[in-house]
This record gives C-alpha cells, structure tokens and sequence, in this order.
C-alpha cells in the first residue's frame, strides 16, 4: 500500500467542487493543491510559474489558434522543446506524484487521477450541478453585467477548455462516470452533504 | 527523450560546448535526408539525360505534398507517444503506435490512389510539358504504388526518436540514402532503366528500411512494439494525432504550392530546362538550409531552458552564437555558388545548355544567402521561446508570403531572370522582417536579465 492517501476531485464549472474539496480536506486536516500546484512544479523545475500557467488546463487555445494547439512542433525528435505543453505537463505530474509521495492530501483538477492511476490509495470522485444553479452561481460571483446567457456561455466555455486539457493528456473522456469512483451531483445534495460522502467513503477504502 | 528531465547542464554549461553537442547529430541526420535528393538527381541527370531530370523536378510538389502528409502522422504519433511514454503509460502508447501504422496505410494508399488516377492533370499543372511528362509519369507511377510505404517509414523513423531510440531512426535515414545509392548506381548505370530505375531503387530502399523498423519493433521487451489490437482506429487518438500534425503539414503543403509556382513560373519564361536548373539550385539550397536547421534544432532546447529558468542571458548568447553558425554556414554557400557554381553543377550534369541556365540561377538565387542564415535562426529561436506565431510568420513569409507576389511580378518584367530575382528579393525582406520582430524582442531580454 503507498503511504499516503489522496482524494482528486474533477469538477465542472461553478458545481461546488473547490468549496466541496475545501470541506473534505478541512474535515481530514489534510491539504488541498489546486493552482498550488504551477507554484510547485516551477519551484521543482526552476522555471517560471508563468509558463505553466500558460499552459494550464482552462487556458486552450481555440479556432485557428488551435491548429497550432501544441504551441510548438515539439516532438522533431533532435532536441525536446522544454516549453512544449507535452513537457509542462510532464513537469507538473511529477510535482504531483512528489506530493502524493510525501503527504495526504487533496488535488482539484490536474489530471491528478491519470498521474495517480498506479497509486492504490486514490479516491476519483467528479463533481456536477444543474446547469440552472451553475448560471445562478456565475452570477452572484462576477461583476456587474453578468447576464444569465453570459454566465451560461462562460461555463460552455470553460467546461470546454477543461475537458479538451484532459482528455488531449490523459485518453480518457472528462466526466465519464467510467473513469471515476463517485460522481455526484451538488444541485441534488447540497455542499456539506457531497463532502460528508466523500469523508466517508474515503474513510472506508483508504483505509484512513 | 522518452523520459522527460530537466538536465541541469542546459542550465549552466558552456553554451558553445552544449550547441557543438546538441547541433552534430541533427546535422547529421539532416545532410543524410537532404543527400538523398542530389543522390537521385545526380544519376538521373547523367545517367538519363537533362529531360529526364526536369521530368524528375515535376514530380516534386507531388512528393512534397506527400511528404506533408507523412509528416502530419509521423509528428502527431511522435509527440503522443513521447508524452504517454513520459507518463509511463505504456498501453496507451502502443495503441498510438498501432493507430498510426493503420493510419499511415490509409493516407499513402488513398493519396496513392487519388494521385495514380489524376497522374497526367495533376503532372502538368505542376509545369509537365509532352517532352518531360513520359519521365515524370514513369517515375512517378512507381514512387506512388509504394506511396504507402513511404509514410509507413516515415513515421516509424519519428516514432522510433520519440521512443527513446534516435540512433536507430539515424541508421534507418543513412541506410536508406547509402542504399539508394547503390541501387541507383545499379539500376541506372549498370541496367540501364532510366529514370524507372531511380524509382525503383527509392521504393526498394524504404521497403527494406521498414521492415528493418518492424523487426525493431516487434521485440517484446521494448517499452511498446507492434501488437495486435492496437491496429483499429480510434476516434480520439487520431484526432489527436491529426490536430498536433496539421500545422507543420500546413507549412509543407505551402512550400509545394510554392514550387508549383515557380516550376510553371520557369516553364511560362523559360523551357524545360529551366525547370531543371531550378531542381539542381534547390538542391544545394536545401543542403545549405539543412545545415542551418540541424544548429537550429540543437538551439532550441538550450534557448527554451534557459528561458523557462529566466537565464535571459544565456538565452541571448545561444541566440547569437546559433546566428553566428547560420551565417557561416549560409556564407559558405554564397561562396561556392558564386565563385565555383560548375563545380556543384558538374554533380548533376555535363549538358552545356543546363549548366548556362543553372549557373544563372544560381549566381542570383544565392546572392543574398549570407543575410539568410540569420533569419531561420531568428524564426527557429521565437518557437523555442514560446511565441510560434511569430515563428510560423517569420517562416511563411520567405518562402510563402513574400514570394508570391514577387514570382508573380517581377517574370513580367525581366522574364526568367524575374523568377530568379524573386528569391532573393523575399530573402532581404524577410530578413528585414526578422529583426524588426527581433531588435524589440532582444531589449525586453536584456531589461529583463
């Protein structure tokens, strides 16, 4: 059994899943990576942050950007172009198996589930809402002048972005119930309620 | 390269020493692909004649374009699987594997097909006249019955470098060439098959340089190998394949237009011979620029290292001294264009007619080759510091966007010379472009270091 634990949470858009993930990692003390993660994978590499910000999972290019999508012909096979997105990625799982290696802890997004899939202490779990409560929820976040189609646009957009990045790394498709332990819908459950489950459950097969 | 480290050395060895180390084998395998065609060219030429030389020069968008189309699966897989490798998801890059053999069987065969069946249209849009068609339809028709193959080893070569086995895709590169050799030797000076020869011995080297690959990659303990039930399509891998291969199959696919241009271009003020000539000039041009391109591979890790890390200094001097190699380099082909033009002439003919035309040519297509290494250093470097559009502008413009125009006025003007002129003419305007794109790039470095 690996030493230590870790729950990875997928999540669409505005469903909860940061705030679902906070209580869960509150409630077994352990801590939570999300964009940590870029900070981490620089101070690893010695790179600049920027760069893995660049390529993280909701910055896809899209329409004619796209057909240059991996930002560099980079695989000519001479030389490795350090910052390929291929390599960037690369760069970040190793910062996320590093972590897994060295504490509990819980990853929001990241393709940390594919990075993780060897580990046998690993909790999937993906997050959803109804769309009616993801535009509601845009809209009391965002500024002034955020319409319900603007905000229903928005969540298209980056639910787009977000599934393209993991399914371009990892070959699985994002949000198939197949490739996760629990999905669960925070519309039908409310915040507290998805975390209990997820406590609990991950109590039972992680042996915590 | 399967295993994706971040060396340090990248990051604090001597710069000249890292170039010199990275830049000599990318040369090599560089000047192996770019010998294969003055190999070709050279038998044809003396072997056949100047007509069966000019046929050959016809065919070449059709190869180019085949190419291409190599290229987009060959690159796509390649980088696939070097990130499945880097994950160690070894399942994954095996069905990459397999989908792109299946995937290459199935662009060389329709292209093959497509092509086989539109042969005389497409050869004499491409500048085919009645004296030159019967040699490029008899070259052709062979080279595209093994157009499958011809992807097929293609993409192999760029799976095997990502795999973690460059020197293998080396050895299957040179032993291709030094194969054709032989074989063209054989068939066109020995049995005398003319022009059909060369084709004949450029499918029989592929072929035999294929299963070479298989045999290499059908041993079990390798990390992937061929697999049954790895060879059916599957719907997201090979979009995945395709989108990563589109763009530099997009830039091979302009270049061949561009060839087609000129091609008709020299046929419209020229003759066939001219067509020739053209194919002998471009040749050695490809030589010199191979050369500068294997330093540009061999910068491109050090430059985007040392620019993740923030070393901007470092990033500056690697960009001066890659230039400085460039500028050699291309230097030394000016000089021998204009100084000793028969001498690389006389490798691909004796006919006194070709050669005037040639010489020609040359002397002005290479008049500006000094300022140009420079320029496909500066277009490499935005790439391997992140800015691909920058570097797919800097290199659509010499050879596409520049071009045209010129090709299309200036023949109006001075004739054939027009078309001669037009090359360097895009030259010293892309270079312009270069360091306008460069000079405030350069500042924002040095403030930043």
């Amino acid at each position: 059994m690996d030493k230590h634990y870790c729950i990875c949470i997928g999540r669409k858009f505005c469903s909860g899943g940061r705030n679902i993930a906070s209580m869960v990692a509150e409630r077994l003390d352990v801590k939570v990576y999300d964009r940590d993660l870029l900070k981490m994978a620089s101070r690893n590499t010695g790179f600049s942050e920027q760069f893995f910000e660049e390529a993280d999972e909701e910055k896809t290019r899209k329409g004619l950007r796209s057909l240059f999508m991996s930002r560099f012909n980079s695989s000519n096979g001479f030389a490795n172009n350090y910052l390929s997105n291929e390599s960037l990625f690369n760069m970040q799982s190793d910062a996320i198996r590093k972590i897994h290696e060295s504490e509990d802890c819980v990853f929001i997004g990241r393709c940390a589930d594919y990075v993780l899939r060897e580990s046998d202490r690993l909790l999937n779990v993906f997050i959803a809402a109804d769309m009616d409560d993801r535009v509601d929820r845009v809209c009391r976040h965002a500024e002034e002048g955020m319409t319900p189609s603007k905000a229903l646009s928005l969540i298209e957009d980056v639910d787009r972005k977000r599934s393209s990045y993991y399914n371009y790394f990892t070959g699985r498709t994002w949000g198939d119930p197949a490739f996760y332990d629990i999905c669960l819908n925070s519309s039908v459950f409310g915040y507290e309620k998805c975390a209990d489950m997820i406590v609990s459950l991950a109590k039972e097969r992680l042996g915590i | 390269m399967a295993e994706l480290k971040t060396p340090q050395e990248l990051g604090t060895d001597r710069i000249g020493k890292l170039l010199i180390r990275y830049a000599v084998p990318a040369m090599i395998a560089m000047l192996a692909s770019s010998l294969y065609n003055i190999v070709d060219r050279a038998f044809i030429g003396h072997g056949v004649g100047s007509m069966a030389l000019s046929g050959l020069a016809v065919t070449f968008p059709l190869m180019n374009l085949s190419a291409a189309l190599g290229s987009m699966v060959g690159v796509g897989s390649g980088t696939m699987i070097s990130l499945k490798l880097g994950q160690k998801d070894h399942e994954s890059a095996q069905m990459l594997l397999g989908n792109s053999v299946t995937l290459n069987i199935l662009i060389g065969v329709i292209f093959g097909a497509l092509s086989l069946i539109f042969i005389n249209p497409i050869l004499t849009l491409f500048g085919a006249t009645d004296v030159t068609i019967g040699y490029a339809r008899e070259y052709m028709v062979i080279i595209l019955a093994g157009n499958a193959f011809t992807h097929l080893y293609l993409g192999i070569n760029c799976i095997l470098r990502a795999a973690g086995h460059p020197n293998k895709a080396m050895i299957a590169t040179i032993g291709t060439v030094l194969l054709n050799t032989f074989l063209d030797y054989l068939f066109i000076m020995v049995f005398h098959w003319g022009i059909k020869g060369a084709a004949i011995a450029t499918v029989i080297s592929q072929v035999l340089a294929f299963t070479w690959q298989c045999f290499q990659l059908s041993d079990k303990s390798e990390l992937i190998h061929l697999r049954r039930g790895t060879y059916r399509l599957r719907g997201d891998l090979v979009r995945n394949m395709l989108t990563i291969g589109l763009s530099p199959c997009l830039m091979n696919a302009a270049a061949c237009f561009v060839v087609l241009l000129i091609n008709r271009g020299l046929l419209k003020y020229g003759s066939d011979v001219a067509i020739g000539a053209y194919s002998i000039i471009n040749s050695i041009g490809f030589m010199i620029v191979m050369m500068v391109m294997g330093f540009n591979q061999a910068m491109q890790p050090i430059a985007g290292y040392n620019y993740g890390a923030r070393q901007f200094s470092r990033v500056l001097r690697v960009l001066y001294l890659t230039m400085f190699f460039g500028t050699c380099v291309t230097t030394l082909g000016f000089v021998i264009a204009e100084f000793m033009p028969d001498l690389c002439i006389r490798i691909f003919t004796n006919d006194p007619e070709l050669t005037a035309i040639a010489r020609n040519g040359m002397k002005i297509n290479f008049i500006v080759f000094p300022l140009i290494g420079s320029q496909m250093v500066i277009g490499n470097f935005f790439q391997s510091i992140g800015m691909p559009g920058k570097s797919i502008l800097m290199s659509l413009s010499r050879q596409v966007l520049l071009l045209i125009p010129f090709l299309i006025i200036l023949p109006r003007f001075y004739g054939i010379n027009g078309i001669w002129y037009s090359l360097p003419a895009s030259d010293i305007l892309s270079v312009v472009l270069g360091f306008s794109l460069l000079i405030p790039q350069v500042r924002k470095l040095k403030k930043l270091s």
